[in-house]
């Protein structure tokens, strides 16, 4: 096992692409490792004609992900939206992967972001010594992926300033980068695309402006349907977790999962699972990745502090963590939800006995 | 001799241009169609200017007009197809389903007479009641369990049935081998699923003897449509014994059929009609547009958008159906359907967010069409009578809803105003009466929408009368001699005076009489008096003549202020509080009426109720304060009365009766009225520590009425010791020489002159 702590998309994942690559027979546009259809497999699972399982990355419904693919095999951009920890980045991630067998091409937005980090930047050293030069150039993840045809990916696209945001729409709508410095321009190979993500919760974000907005596609990822499809995310991703950590740890049964997954969605639906009873809602996402790293936490707890297997003590820190965001509000909703909801259910004493003595 | 058995699913627009497809190169001498052959004469009409789809064929017993079926056609029906063509070359076509009369028989013993108490009569939406049983029994029911087509379906990889079919058989380009395939699948399935019911084989029978019959005419080429599960049956003859013994001594009955317009909402799925289709809006954009790639349906959605004032450019609508069309030829699919056409604008025109797409919904893919059938087509008299004054008032049915307001002053909006009055009498529910914002009595405003299954209200309502007037005045009358409460007749007095049925006011109004002099509940006279007072104001308005009211008022008037003493004696609390609600309403009425002889025998009446030992402390204590609101009970009386209510001999609850039934409803009374608030006040403050402690619990009870503001300046106005807070702010900022500018102005505005003004004023100068 390699030292990496976490591997990219196309490498952890490089045998299930390969075998797709050899197994399709579709049409596969200009610079694309797979055909649409076969991305989409790689995406949601499949089973290959020679019974090559592919194990699938994005758990819901297969239609998003068509609109997804459909959308990079036009000259739109895609744009991922939703709720913080709907899995967006990931499935980010693994469409470039599967497009382009790349998904390092990334920019992150921050309020910081600056034209020279989507655009290119200089080399003043060079600058200074040559004058302007393609050699003193910079070039940026969206430049290089205009020159290689292939997928540039922008996280957090709505934290970036409204004027930079801009500077995507000749980008978007021309395929192309000028370079007024040097009379040149670059201009974008066939297979180029952009995907963004963006979250709807956060405050403090610059709109796009309808001009770039008309450039995206917008794919909504919502928040898991069903407990049981919530729980199988939840399942999978803490199975990949632990043995990428190699958690001296069993893994944890269903019956802890579900009950934190339970938990989640209750405070994040504002009502009990059966309909019954009413609850606050506090401040916090309560994402289903948020579930996921309260899961993980509590292994890393078992394993070390505890005897190996997961138990209530384990996780009632982690999900407390992740309920009270603010220490006012957040902790009478958490303090209602255990005095009325937990309490009152006869297999959770242990975890209530835990979260109470915390 | 050649037969040619087209197996179709009805409203398939697929199916409807094979057919057409077909007929045009098979060149038949005759076309059979599936439907109710009593509807034959009604055929000569399809190709008509002005009979519209989406039209639907109505069969109904005469006898008993509930007992129904619609067979409805839309444009890309392939049924309807089927017959226009045979209309336009001139070819014979017939109807070859077995008769509805024996369908409807055939249905009677299971049922046993139940078709018509299945539905109420006073159900206020019939429509949901009248079809659904018709149409899963009879109508172009989709012949096909679902479950089985499903089988196919999933067989084929399709997740949804629907969709299997749209793509085998609707959405093919090439034709002849359709009909053929969609007979052998259909064949394979009923194989898998032999049929039991009596119905379904008596039906074949009758289709294929039909056939049989046509073949006796000598006619060459003869076209069968049918739902695709019938297609195997017609295919393969059994000998023509089997087939006549099967349909040998069918019971009958006698059956009527016109055509009524459909609306595309009545077609869709959601409405319950068994045959139903999700999508008639679409449906019918791929009839018209055939070769649409989706750039037309998105042109239709961005017009649509920008009616709603949302900006869709013309970019917009090339990225969707770029999209859409790129899905498409993912899920190799030949060309974009509907599914892909939404996800494309829920991506590229909705950013994402699904609320839009409802309103794509109703608009667009269900729709909300309307048909037409001409006038001259044979219909029952009260429909026609309907439709001319529809026709008249300019009030066309309409499928979604619109809103009027009607200025009662207009002759028009009267007259408009009037045949909605009176089709809500007659339980056809057309019209929804709103309030209306303000401005007087003379204004009304009605929110309309047609609903297909009033056709069949009308014919049921038909039997009453020709025309909407008369029938309204019949039914109404004879709803009111069904009834024997007086309540309910003075509520259809209310109904008929707006929509002025002279007949039927006559004779509602010598009903109400009758009952109320033979009626020796006091109760009931009380329930319908309020109303009647009403009923006679309103008279007024509308000119109609109300002074018969006005006398039953004052006959019922005496009554109920002869008995009512009586009745408010030696009965238990819930009873007591009933009357109390009763009398408040009288009360008002009788406040708002303005009769001198009446309001004075109500004086004489209360007045004997509040000296009267017997009767109940509730109302006692009501009566009490009616007269001390009248000022007929004022000053020491009022106190000792009060006292002698409240005093320590009178059981805690019976007091605290009396209290409530004097306090009512005068939370606000009591903060102004300076005189209530003494006694009230002045009595607590007589009260010694003990008995305060006592009584503390009754007052709490009647002061629990009170809304929470009130409650809370009652408390802050006995902590001031009961000045009233207004005043003191008037004393502190108030300039007298600019107030007396301004009086003349505002007296001039409520009518008064000036010299009542500087008297006035001097009052207000001495406070």
């Amino acid at each position: 096992m390699s030292s990496i702590l976490r591997q990219h998309a196309e490498q952890l994942f490089a045998l299930e692409l390969e075998e797709l690559q050899k197994q399709d027979s579709g049409q596969r546009p200009p610079n694309w490792k797979l055909s649409p259809q076969s991305v989409v497999d790689y995406l949601v699972g499949a089973k290959l004609k020679n019974g090559f399982e592919v194990s699938p990355k994005y758990i819901g419904n297969r239609r998003l992900m068509e609109i997804a693919v459909a959308t990079l095999t036009t000259d739109r951009a895609l744009l991922l939206y939703g709720l913080p920890g709907t899995a967006k980045s990931w499935v980010s991630e693994h469409l470039s992967a599967a497009v382009s067998g790349d998904s390092t091409m990334i920019i992150q937005g921050t309020a910081g972001t600056s034209e020279e980090a989507i655009r290119y930047g200089w080399n003043y050293a060079r600058l200074l010594a040559e004058g302007p030069s393609e050699k003193a150039l910079v070039e940026t993840p969206v430049m290089r992926a205009m020159k290689e045809g292939k997928i540039a990916r922008i996280e957090e696209l709505t934290r970036i300033g409204a004027d930079v945001q801009d500077t995507l729409i000749t980008i978007l709508s021309e395929k192309t980068l000028p370079i007024p410095e040097l009379n040149t321009e670059v201009q974008a190979v066939k297979g180029f695309n952009v995907i963004a993500t963006a979250n709807n919760r956060d405050k403090g974000v610059n709109e796009l402006s309808s001009a770039l907005k008309r450039r995206f596609n917008t794919v909504i990822l919502p928040v898991p349907d069903s407990i049981e499809e919530e729980i199988d995310i939840v399942r999978r991703r803490v199975e990949s977790y632990e043995a990428a950590m190699q958690l001296p740890v069993e893994p944890p049964a269903l019956q802890e999962i579900r009950r934190i997954v339970t938990i989640f969605r209750e405070l994040r639906n504002g009502v009990t699972q059966d309909g019954k009873t009413k609850i606050k809602v506090p401040g916090a996402t309560l994402s289903t990745a948020e579930a996921i790293s309260v899961v993980n936490n509590g292994l890393a707890m078992a394993a070390y502090f505890g005897d190996g297997t997961l138990k209530a003590a384990d996780i009632a820190a982690g999900i407390i963590g992740a309920v009270v965001k603010d220490p006012v509000q957040d902790a009478i909703v958490w303090k209602e939800y255990l005095e009325t909801v937990v309490k009152t259910r006869d297999d959770w004493k242990d975890i209530y006995r835990a979260c109470r003595d915390l | 001799m050649a037969i040619h058995i087209l197996g179709i699913r009805h409203h398939g627009p697929g199916s409807a241009r094979n057919v057409k497809n077909f007929l045009a190169s098979i060149k038949p001498d005759i076309v059979l169609v599936e439907g109710p052959p009593e509807a034959d004469p009604l055929l000569k009409w399809v190709g008509h200017q002005e009979l519209k789809p989406p039209v639907a064929i109505l069969c109904y017993r005469p006898d008993a007009p509930q007992q129904s079926v619609f067979y409805p056609f839309a444009e890309f029906s392939p049924e309807w197809q089927a017959i226009l063509y045979a209309q336009t070359q001139p070819i014979p076509v017939r109807f070859m389903d077995l008769p509805i009369g024996q369908q409807f028989a055939l249905e009677a013993p299971k049922d046993d007479g139940e078709a018509s108490t299945e539905i109420p009569a006073g159900d206020p939406d019939p429509s949901s009641g009248t079809d659904k049983p018709a149409i899963e029994n009879a109508v172009a029911e989709n012949p096909v369990p679902r479950a089985t087509i499903a089988d196919l379906a999933k067989a084929a990889g399709f997740d949804n049935d629907e969709k299997w079919w749209d793509h085998m058989f609707e959405n093919r380009a090439g034709e002849a081998p359709v009909f053929d395939a969609v007979s052998e699948a259909m064949q394979a399935l009923r194989e898998d699923h032999l049929s039991t019911d009596r119905l379904e084989k008596c039906r074949e029978a009758y289709m294929r003897r039909c056939i049989r019959q046509a073949e006796r005419e000598m006619f060459q080429n003869i076209a069968v449509i049918c739902g695709a599960w019938h297609a195997p049956a017609l295919a393969n003859m059994p000998p023509r014994k089997e087939d006549d013994a099967l349909l040998k001594d069918l019971p009958k009955v006698k059956i009527d059929t016109t055509w009524i317009p459909w609306t595309f909402q009545r077609l869709s799925f959601a409405s319950g009609y068994g045959a139903g289709i999700t999508s008639p809006g679409w449906y019918d954009h791929i009839w018209r547009y055939p070769e649409d790639n989706g750039i037309r349906w998105m042109a239709k959605v961005a017009s649509l958008f920008r009616e709603q004032q949302m900006d869709t450019s013309v970019a917009h609508v090339m990225e969707a159906v770029r999209l859409a069309n790129a899905l498409a030829a993912l899920r190799h699919l030949p060309k974009a359907g509907l599914e892909e056409l939404n996800e494309a604008t829920l991506s590229v025109l909705c950013n994402g967010e699904p609320i839009l797409l409802d309103l794509i919904r109703r608009k667009l893919i269900v729709s909300d069409r309307i048909g037409d059938t001409p006038a001259d087509i044979p219909k029952p008299p009260l429909q026609m009578d309907l439709e001319k004054l529809q026709k008249r008032l300019r009030l066309p049915a309409t499928a979604d809803w619109k809103d009027y307001t009607l200025d009662l002053r207009k002759d028009t909006d009267l007259e408009r105003s009037i045949l909605l009055h009176r089709l809500r009498l007659l339980d056809i529910p057309w019209g929804q009466q709103q309030t209306t914002a303000g401005k007087g009595t003379f204004k009304e405003q009605w929110r309309l929408q047609w609903d297909p299954g009033f056709s069949i209200d009308i014919i049921e309502k038909g039997s009453y009368g020709n025309s909407v007037e008369e029938a309204a005045n019949a039914f109404v009358i004879k709803k009111a001699e069904g009834s024997a409460s007086l309540k309910e007749v003075t509520g259809l007095l209310a109904g008929a005076l707006p929509a002025e049925l002279s007949r039927a006011i006559d004779g509602l109004i010598l009903l109400v009489n009758n009952l109320a002099v033979a009626g020796t509940d006091i109760l009931q006279l009380m329930e319908a008096l309020p109303e009647l007072v009403n009923v006679s104001r309103y008279g007024n308005v509308r000119k109609t003549d109300a002074d018969q009211v006005l006398s039953i008022v004052d006959s019922m008037t005496a009554r109920i202020c002869i008995s009512l003493p009586a009745a408010a004696t030696g009965i238990d609390d819930e009873a007591a509080a009933h009357l109390h609600t009763l009398v408040t309403a009288l009360n008002e009425a009788l406040s708002l009426l303005q009769n001198e002889p009446l309001t004075l025998q109500w004086q004489q009446t209360l007045q004997i109720m509040a000296a009267s030992a017997h009767t109940v402390p509730l109302m006692a204590g009501y009566a009490t304060r009616m007269l001390a609101d009248r000022r007929l009970l004022a000053g020491p009386d009022l106190v000792k009365a009060f006292h002698y209510a409240m005093s320590a001999a009178v059981a805690p609850a019976a007091a605290a009766a009396w209290l409530e039934g004097f306090l009512t409803g005068s939370g606000s009374l009591l903060l102004v009225d300076e005189e209530l608030y003494g006694v009230v006040n002045s009595w607590i403050n007589e009260l010694d520590g003990a008995t305060f402690t006592e009584v503390l619990p009754l007052l709490r009870r009647s002061f629990s009425h009170f809304s929470p503001p009130e409650r809370r300046r009652l408390g802050e106005k006995a902590r001031t010791g009961g000045g009233s807070p207004v005043t003191t702010i008037i004393a502190a900022g108030f300039d007298t020489a600019k107030a007396r500018l301004g009086i003349p102005v505002v007296l001039q505005l409520l009518g008064l002159t000036t010299e009542v003004h500087t008297q006035t004023l001097n009052d207000g100068n001495h406070e």
